[in-house]
């Protein structure tokens, strides 16, 4: 926060002469510069956001394309509920004292893995969809965001472009005043000069 | 003639000082208590603490659904594992695809906030009360229910039987399959052993 207080100390006076008439009492701090008070704050917000969120920005806009975590951890659980079902499935057989005969022990074992194949491919092909429609609805949050800065953007420097103009535009008016002002004193001068030395 | 534009004219009004002054501590005000937190917020959203307690509900969800009913029949023909198996993976996944949502949203947040457009109040763990039951996990258990239905229609035709049966050998003369009527003669044939059942007399 000294950022924020340092880019704002130049601009802020605390019980300047400048202060609130009837709040200066409450000790909220005037402000003596409005204008360049603003551009701070606007410089620091940018330089804030650079800081703290812009690589954050990036790694989230990166994770749009390359993120598999979906697909990676559905490959994974296949592999962790294949062997709880077989632990739990154990313990069973041992708490009610049943006994399978080598060929149901058989058959166990390959209907599990059987359950287990499908069960992993139809886990991956869920969590393949699942994941592009996760990064495709990031990937359009992210957009919209920058297209809510990038339309602030372009309103705030269309006002800029169009302050611009009306300054180059009131600096001409002002400069041809001046000349025809200029030009009309010298005429008038003259006018004088002729006045005078010839009659 | 009039004097000269004095400075103290064109001052801005006491209205405009103050709001200039409230807008001011308005910012700091933001930047010093709603900072930090944003920026805490958008560590958390990297962390991976969403995904453990929906994987952890998911887990629960699954042990409720399949294994608070009778385990006798899967100890006794070690049938069920791949149905548990199964409805466990479909679970996770929907766990999973559910914490990266809620994750994505946290996010958006953060960034919405953080570049000045509108965040989000809704945090999305409202998603973890909705987190839907799996389609694996539904057919896991139905696949349940009929077994366990089955194995108590199985129970119910042998009780059925061992009750009737130790009535017929409770009548004199009687056996297991035949009874026997008062006077002692077994009552064999449909037709007598219909009109000997009680089952259709008033």
């Amino acid at each position: 926060m000294s950022n924020v207080a340092n880019s704002l100390s130049g601009a802020v006076g605390i019980g300047s002469n400048y202060n609130l008439g009837g709040a200066g009492g409450t000790g909220l701090p005037g402000v003596q510069d409005p204008d360049k008070t603003y551009a701070n704050i606007t410089r620091q917000e940018y330089l804030d956001y650079v800081a703290n969120y812009r690589d954050f920005e990036n790694n989230l806009i990166e994770e749009t394309q390359t993120d598999t975590s979906l697909i990676d951890s559905a490959r994974e659980n296949a592999t962790v509920s294949s062997e709880l079902a077989q632990g739990i499935s154990d313990r069973n057989m041992s708490r009610y004292g049943g006994s399978l005969t080598p060929a149901q022990r058989d058959q166990q074992t390959r209907g599990l893995e059987r359950a287990n194949t499908l069960g992993r491919v139809q886990s991956v092909n869920d969590a393949t969809i699942a994941q592009g429609e996760l990064n495709d609805r990031k990937l359009g949050d992210l957009i919209n965001i920058g297209q809510g800065v990038n339309r602030s953007s372009l309103s705030q420097m269309g006002s800029a472009a169009a302050n611009a103009t009306q300054r180059k535009n009131a600096y001409d008016s002002a400069k041809a005043a001046s000349k025809a002002q200029t030009m009309s004193t010298v005429g008038s001068l003259g006018a004088m000069a002729i006045m005078a030395f010839a009659f | 003639m009039g004097s000269g534009p004095k400075q103290k004219d064109y001052e801005a009004p006491d209205g405009e000082k103050a709001s200039a002054a409230v807008a001011n501590a308005e910012y700091k005000y933001f930047k010093e208590k709603y900072d930090p937190l944003l920026q805490k917020m958008r560590d958390d959203s990297l962390t991976d603490k969403v995904d453990k307690t929906l994987r952890a509900r998911a887990n629960a969800d699954t042990m409720q659904a399949l294994t608070t009913g009778p385990m006798a029949r899967q100890g006794l023909t070690g049938q069920g594992a791949e149905d548990l198996a199964v409805g466990y993976q479909g679970q996770l996944g929907a766990a999973d695809k559910a914490a990266e949502d809620i994750r994505n949203q946290k996010q958006m947040n953060v960034l919405g906030v953080a570049r000045g457009q509108a965040g989000d109040a809704q945090s999305g763990m409202a998603q973890a009360a909705n987190l839907q039951v799996s389609e694996a996990l539904t057919r896991a258990k139905n696949n349940q229910a009929v077994a366990n239905a089955k194995m108590t229609a199985v129970g119910q035709v042998a009780g059925a039987t061992l009750y009737q049966g130790l009535s017929n050998m409770g009548t004199e003369g009687g056996s297991f399959f035949t009874p026997a009527d008062s006077e002692g003669n077994k009552i064999k044939g449909a037709k007598k052993r219909l009109g000997y059942s009680e089952m259709f007399k008033g």
